[in-house]
């Protein structure tokens, strides 16, 4: 019994200094070149500023502009769920080190919490810039009542996103270069369909978008984000939100525990996971 | 080098790019992922701009059309840079055949504009089905009027422009790769820092007199302002435009554009083969 419960967390601190580790390597890789951390700050910026700027021409309300760089600082996750996470042991593949984890005596949702985490820390460093220069840049109106209401909705979108990642990390381990066109895809139509640039509750946005829209957590994450942050809503007009977030959280995770086994067996099976160049 | 030559390795290096941009996937599936990204641009600016003018209690079917065409035909930028922003990196680093490339009689140059006409291709085929969808969904979905006679299209002056256009955006792809065969840091942001600041500045969804002064002056020295413009005229037949003067500015900007991006690359190339950049091995 003793000894059941000493492996076990001896197996624990095991998996924890493998997440530190990946973590590690994360924020250190990420800000080590100052090209990329300008590009990462930058690029978002002026590609919100086009938005806001189509806004100005319609004469919309000012709130739109708000919308705007909310949707494109939160983008800046996205993106790195995306490029970061999920297409990462594609990448770890092509350059050798997927067949490293995979023998190492730790679990992969270590290597993956490490990777997430770090990118976490990483992007919201970006994010933050983003939102500063949004805001300074465009005068644009920020009202929020109840912070922790806008932070609460804030950790849990970050979570949901990258329960998300880790599910695709399964599914992008197999790929060849289709990884890279994948996760291409799915920039534009996530930003389309959770209305990054635009509410997604506006009556002009038809019922079928609105439906396809209620499957992914950013959508509900951001709506309720902005409604806090600009709007001046308070938890009991988000709560249908924050909800909803906590499910997609409580199904990711073990769907992604389950994927990412599946699909190394899968992989084991076909020979994949060490195939490069495809 | 001679015609034959040229020609021979233009048709070899659009095929090759052609087969490494498609043969990941079946035609479908690739005709699926090749479409949804710009459509869902449109979408977004679509929504946008109906959103945005709903709320403000106007809607302008002219403003609409000018970001429906403007968007449409930002898929040629689009595809050009980021197929010649990877080019260099790809061939180089992943693949590994940048060095026979040189090596072969056939100029590197020319091998470039053949990928890049590869891009050009695909783009086309883009540009088509999202004009196509985007009027099914605009005007047939969302019952957005999308004032266009198909049947009156100025053919002329948007081939003159579109040939113009793309020599221009080819000719600025040829400065990416001048950059990039000099350092291997920058290949995924560099596109996206070029069409980041020609979607924002060339007058693509918003009129650009909107920008602040100094981006005017910005907008006015692109050369993808006076593309999007003839392009733009050569659908609605506006009147008060005058298109010998933007046909000369876009000529002018071109020339200057081609002869900016072929000294960038000689330079590189020089570079290049002098610190033994040619055949640098790096993350793969």
């Amino acid at each position: 019994m003793k000894r059941g419960l000493l492996m076990k967390y001896e197996s624990l601190l095991h998996n924890l200094r493998a997440v530190y580790a990946r973590l590690w390597v994360r924020i250190k890789g990420g800000n080590r070149e100052p090209e990329w951390l300008i590009a990462e700050m930058v690029i978002p910026v002026i590609t919100l500023s086009a938005y806001v700027y189509l806004y100005k021409m319609v004469d919309a309300p000012p709130e739109y502009a708000s919308f705007v760089i909310i949707g494109g600082t939160m983008m800046a996750f996205w993106a790195n769920v995306l490029w970061n996470m999920s297409a990462q042991f594609y990448w770890e593949k092509e350059v050798g080190n997927l067949e490293v984890y995979l023998v190492a005596p730790i679990s992969r949702m270590a290597i993956l919490m490490g990777m997430a985490i770090g990118g976490f820390v990483n992007t919201a460093l970006r994010a933050i810039a983003i939102f500063i220069s949004g805001i300074l840049i465009f005068q644009v109106p920020v009202v929020i009542h109840e912070p922790y209401t806008a932070f609460l909705l804030f950790f849990l979108t970050i979570g949901s996103l990258y329960a998300l990642g880790m599910m695709f990390a399964s599914l992008f381990m197999l790929y060849g270069r289709e990884a890279w066109h994948t996760a291409n895809l799915l920039q534009e139509p996530i930003q389309f369909l959770s209305g990054t640039y635009f509410p997604t509750t506006s009556q002009v946005v038809p019922h079928m978008v609105q439906l396809l829209s209620s499957l992914i957590p950013l959508t509900f994450g951001l709506d309720g984000i902005r409604r806090v942050a600009i709007l001046g809503e308070g938890f009991s007009d988000v709560w249908i939100n924050v909800l909803a977030l906590v499910i997609f959280i409580a199904v990711l995770f073990p769907l992604a525990r389950l994927a990412l086994r599946y699909m190394e067996n899968l992989g084991k099976r076909e020979g994949r996971l060490t195939l490069r160049w495809q | 080098m001679a015609i034959s030559t040229i020609l021979r390795t233009i048709k070899q290096s659009v095929w090759i790019g052609w087969k490494v941009e498609t043969n990941w996937a079946d035609p479908l599936v690739f005709s699926i992922y090749y479409l949804i990204k710009p459509i869902a641009g449109l979408l977004i600016v679509g929504f946008i701009f109906l959103i945005g003018s709903v709320v403000s209690g106007t809607v302008d079917p002219g403003l609409f059309l000018f970001l429906f065409i403007g968007n449409s035909f930002f898929i040629y930028v689009m595809q050009i840079m980021m197929m010649m922003s990877m080019l260099i990196h790809e061939d180089r680093a992943h693949y590994e055949v940048l060095k026979h490339i040189y090596l072969t009689p056939g100029s590197l140059h020319v091998y470039i504009v053949g990928r890049a006409l590869n891009g050009v291709m695909n783009a086309s085929i883009a540009l088509l089905l999202t004009l196509g969808l985007g009027v099914a969904i605009f005007q047939h979905g969302l019952a957005v009027p999308i004032q266009i006679n198909w049947l009156t299209i100025d053919l002329g002056l948007l081939g003159l422009t579109m040939l113009l256009g793309i020599a221009c955006f080819m000719a600025i792809g040829f400065v990416l790769c001048g950059i990039n065969i000099m350092t291997s840091k920058v290949q995924f942001t560099l596109n996206e820092y070029v069409s980041g600041i020609l979607y924002l500045f060339g007058g693509v969804v918003f009129l650009p007199e909107i920008l602040p002064q100094w981006g005017q002056y910005v907008s006015n020295a692109l050369p993808v302002t006076y593309f999007l413009r003839l392009v733009r005229f050569s659908f609605l037949h506006q009147a008060n435009f005058d298109v010998q003067a933007n046909l000369l500015y876009l000529f002018a900007t071109t020339i200057i554009t081609i002869l900016v991006g072929l000294a960038v690359f000689k330079v590189a190339m020089f570079k290049a083969r002098r610190d033994g950049l040619i055949d640098k091995k790096e993350e793969y």
